[in-house]
């Protein structure tokens, strides 16, 4: 799984050449074998790297600030919403949701490694919500909307119908 | 800038340390370990920081990050994956993180993590280790590179006068009413041992 975000990521950069990666103990935790020196290790730290490398800083956030903040964010992404049960994803949807009531990405203006990392890791629990759910949650459908429908990066994932369309229903087609 | 502690927390000693090292102009409150000060999340979260936007860092890490202000510093892959095992108190998990750290503290022939400075890398890690490698009947096998390693952050006055600060003079026992309080670690068990009453 974590491999696959990776080459989503790499095309979401356009990343001419593809990565091969390898895991690394049970967790499966995605390894890039740097040519010039030591491996890369983690999924968060691979991503940085290879955010660099396509020299996209501000997708790692303008600013001391904001840098933080994605760091922040790419941290609970792997502590908490990783492997996550069922009653932990509701307290997650619910962080989520009050944190994003007044923004539109996880940190400053602009699109980050956070919003991106945090859209992967949270498709499997979106997809599974009821219709119901998703309007409870609001704010996060509406950031994950948004950050579904940024140009070329679903690559690997399905598109998610998150809200309901309220002035047309099926019957009028 | 202002940075919330609460007594005992252990996450408390990295920010504080991270803020001594680097004699950054800021706040410090204490408030009780049961204060949600950030808003947003349903569990109270110590330390937190106050950025000058009014927004709220919540991770000891990122505050660390923020207070070096050192953005050229990257964590190395090494810090990540040791970082991941933090939260055990089995000393056992922790063999292959310490060993994969001895490894590379000695390939790497720095004296700090990433370097012959100390880094934000340096200040997370200690504070992880610490309720483990401070306390001498702890044992954790031989780890010669770690604790030589281990031995230099902690002597710094920052490191000290934090450890001192935040858990009153009384080491690992000042964690105890934190630690008590806290949900037992996600763990792959943790699923296999909820009710099935649905």
């Amino acid at each position: 799984m974590a491999i696959r975000e990776l080459s989503s990521l790499e095309k979401y950069l356009g990343l001419k050449k593809p990565n091969k990666y390898t895991t690394q103990g049970d967790k499966k935790i995605p390894v890039l074998q740097n040519s010039n020196g030591a491996p890369v290790i983690g999924l968060v730290t691979v991503a940085c790297h290879l955010v660099r490398e396509a020299k996209r800083p501000e997708l790692l956030g303008d600013g001391a600030e904001d840098r933080a903040v994605v760091q922040q964010w790419l941290e609970y992404r792997v502590t908490k919403v990783d492997d996550c049960s069922k009653e932990d994803s509701r307290t997650i949807l619910k962080e989520l949701n009050s944190y994003l009531e007044d923004k539109v990405f996880l940190a400053g203006n602009q699109i980050t490694l956070a919003d991106i990392f945090m859209y992967f890791g949270t498709h499997s629990i979106i997809v599974d919500l009821s219709i119901q759910e998703r309007e409870q949650f609001v704010n996060v459908t509406r950031w994950f909307d948004h950050i579904q429908h940024v140009r070329g990066l679903r690559h690997h994932l399905p598109p998610v119908s998150v809200l309901r369309n309220r002035i047309y229903t099926s019957r009028h087609h | 800038m202002k940075l919330f502690l609460s007594e005992g927390n252990p996450h408390c000693v990295k920010a504080l340390a991270a803020l001594e090292v680097t004699q950054a102009k800021c706040e410090v409150q204490y408030v009780n370990q049961e204060e949600k000060v950030v808003s947003f999340l349903s569990r109270p979260a110590l330390p937190a920081l106050l950025l000058p936007s009014g927004q709220h860092l919540f991770s000891p890490n990122a505050i660390c990050r923020y207070i070096h202000k050192s953005s050229a510093c990257t964590l190395p892959g090494s810090s990540y994956s040791v970082l991941q095992g933090k939260s055990s108190e089995v000393s056992k998990i922790l063999q292959g993180p310490l060993n994969y750290l001895d490894q590379n503290l000695s390939k790497g022939k720095t004296t700090y993590l990433t370097g012959d400075s100390v880094s934000p890398a340096d200040i997370v890690l200690w504070a992880a280790l610490y309720p483990l490698l401070s306390d001498s009947t702890v044992q954790t096998g031989e780890h010669k590179t770690v604790t030589l390693w281990f031995n230099r952050v902690n002597a710094m006055n920052a490191c000290q006068s934090s450890a001192q600060k935040v858990l009153q003079g009384k080491g690992l026992q000042g964690m105890k009413s934190y630690i008590q309080k806290q949900p037992a670690p996600p763990s792959c068990h943790s699923r296999d041992v909820q009710p099935s009453t649905g």
